[in-house]
This record gives structure tokens, sequence and C-alpha cells, in this order.
């Protein structure tokens, strides 16, 4: 997840609580990491289901991305 | 179980001359995403059924948006929020504020947009108008989000 100017720290919490199943005290700790360090990563697993939640997150107009897990790709 | 129901009185004389700049901003994202997507790691085809799909379901939204103000807003100044149309019209208002920022209020900065903190008597006034419309549909979107329960919204 990246940082945006625009969307309520509240909007940001409801959507990852939502969208991921997050309780609110991990949405609130990701949402203040996005907020204060620019990105935040939401989630890791298998890319099918990494796609479906970048999708659902993008629905939302939240800027989300798709990335390799370092660890794993080494 | 009856469903749960938000009615907000509007102030009309207010509220009414934003509704133009909400349209208009509606028609210029019918072809275009409110918040553009990187989306390099997906091959064309699949990334352009995903841009087709992201935009349909931004275009359903803002519709869900434009039709809360209808004849009982005109008539009585209010709208109202249920379990239908409360998440289209939160993710529209972020749309709309997402294309206010780039299209319309590019001269202040985002500490300032974030804040709030803005002589509005020295804005230009499309500017003035289309801040006030970024703020009503922020209060918008926190008047959804606090008043529906986790039952509708939020989880």
């Amino acid at each position: 997840m990246l940082n945006d100017p625009v969307n309520l720290m509240s909007y940001v919490v409801m959507v990852f609580k939502k969208v991921l199943g997050f309780d609110e005290t991990k949405a609130r700790r990701h949402m203040l990491e996005v907020h204060e360090q620019g990105r935040s990563v939401v989630w890791t697993g298998v890319r099918e289901t990494a796609e479906a939640h970048v999708f659902s997150l993008q629905q939302w107009h939240l800027t989300a991305v798709l990335e390799p897990d370092e660890k794993q790709a080494r | 179980m009856k469903s749960k129901r938000v009615e907000v009185k509007l102030s009309l004389p207010v509220v009414a001359p934003l509704l133009d700049v909400i349209r208009e901003l509606s028609l210029e994202l019918e072809k275009t995403l409110a918040a553009p997507q990187a989306l390099h790691d997906l091959d064309q085809e699949f990334r352009g059924a995903w841009i087709d799909e992201l935009l349909q379901g931004q275009n359903d939204d803002l519709k869900a948006l434009l039709a809360l103000f209808g004849g009982e807003f005109f008539t009585e100044g209010v709208v109202s929020f249920d379990e239908t149309n409360a998440e289209p019209i939160v993710r529209a208002c972020t749309a709309i504020r997402l294309q206010l920022r780039e299209r319309r209020l590019k001269s202040l900065s985002d500490d300032a947009l974030e804040t709030g903190d803005i002589d509005m008597e020295g804005l230009d006034e499309q500017v003035r108008k289309a801040f006030m419309c970024y703020l009503f549909l922020a209060t918008v979107q926190e008047l959804i989000i606090q008043h529906l329960d986790s039952s509708i919204i939020g989880s």
C-alpha cells in the first residue's frame, strides 16, 4: 500500500478492515505506517489471492501494488 | 430485522451549487480512473480487463452518489444512506476528491488540503467552490463511516 494525501484516516482503516479482514488495531497500525512511512506491506501470500486483494483495494481507490516477496525470490 | 438508515438534512443553498462540480467531475471520470494504478506486473490483456472492471465499478459508484441528490434533497434538503448505497457513495466521494485534487486544487499544497488550513477568502471563486466540495464530500464520508455500523460497512 502506498500513501496518498487525499484519503481520510478513518476511510483507510475502514477499507483495511473490510478488504483484508483486519481488526481495528491492526488496521490502524498499517494505516499509520502508510501515512508516516509512505508504504506498508499489508498482505503476503500466493499471487492469485494477492491480485484479488490489490484489485479490491484499488476498487476503493487506494494505491496498491503487487510486488514479489524478496525473501522468497532469492 | 429492520435495516439501518441514516437521514441527514443538508443546507440546500450551500450544497446545491456544489452538485455542478460533482457532476462535472463525474463526467471527467467516465473513462479515467480516479487513482491511476501501476499494473506493470500484469499481462496486457489482463490489465485491460482489470482497468475496465475498475472503471465500471467507479461509474456505478458515481451514479449512486448522484442519485443521492434527488427529489427529496431538492424539496427537503434531506439525503439518506442505507446498506445499499453507503459503500458506493463512500467510494464515489473518494473518486471525486482525488479528481478535485488532481484537476481543480493543484494550486493548494497537500498539507493545506490535509489540515484544511486555508484562507477561503483568498481563493479564486472556482477554487473556493472546488475546495468546499472537497470538504463536503469528506464530511459525507465521515458521516457514513461513523453512523452506519459494521453490519453495513466497515468489516
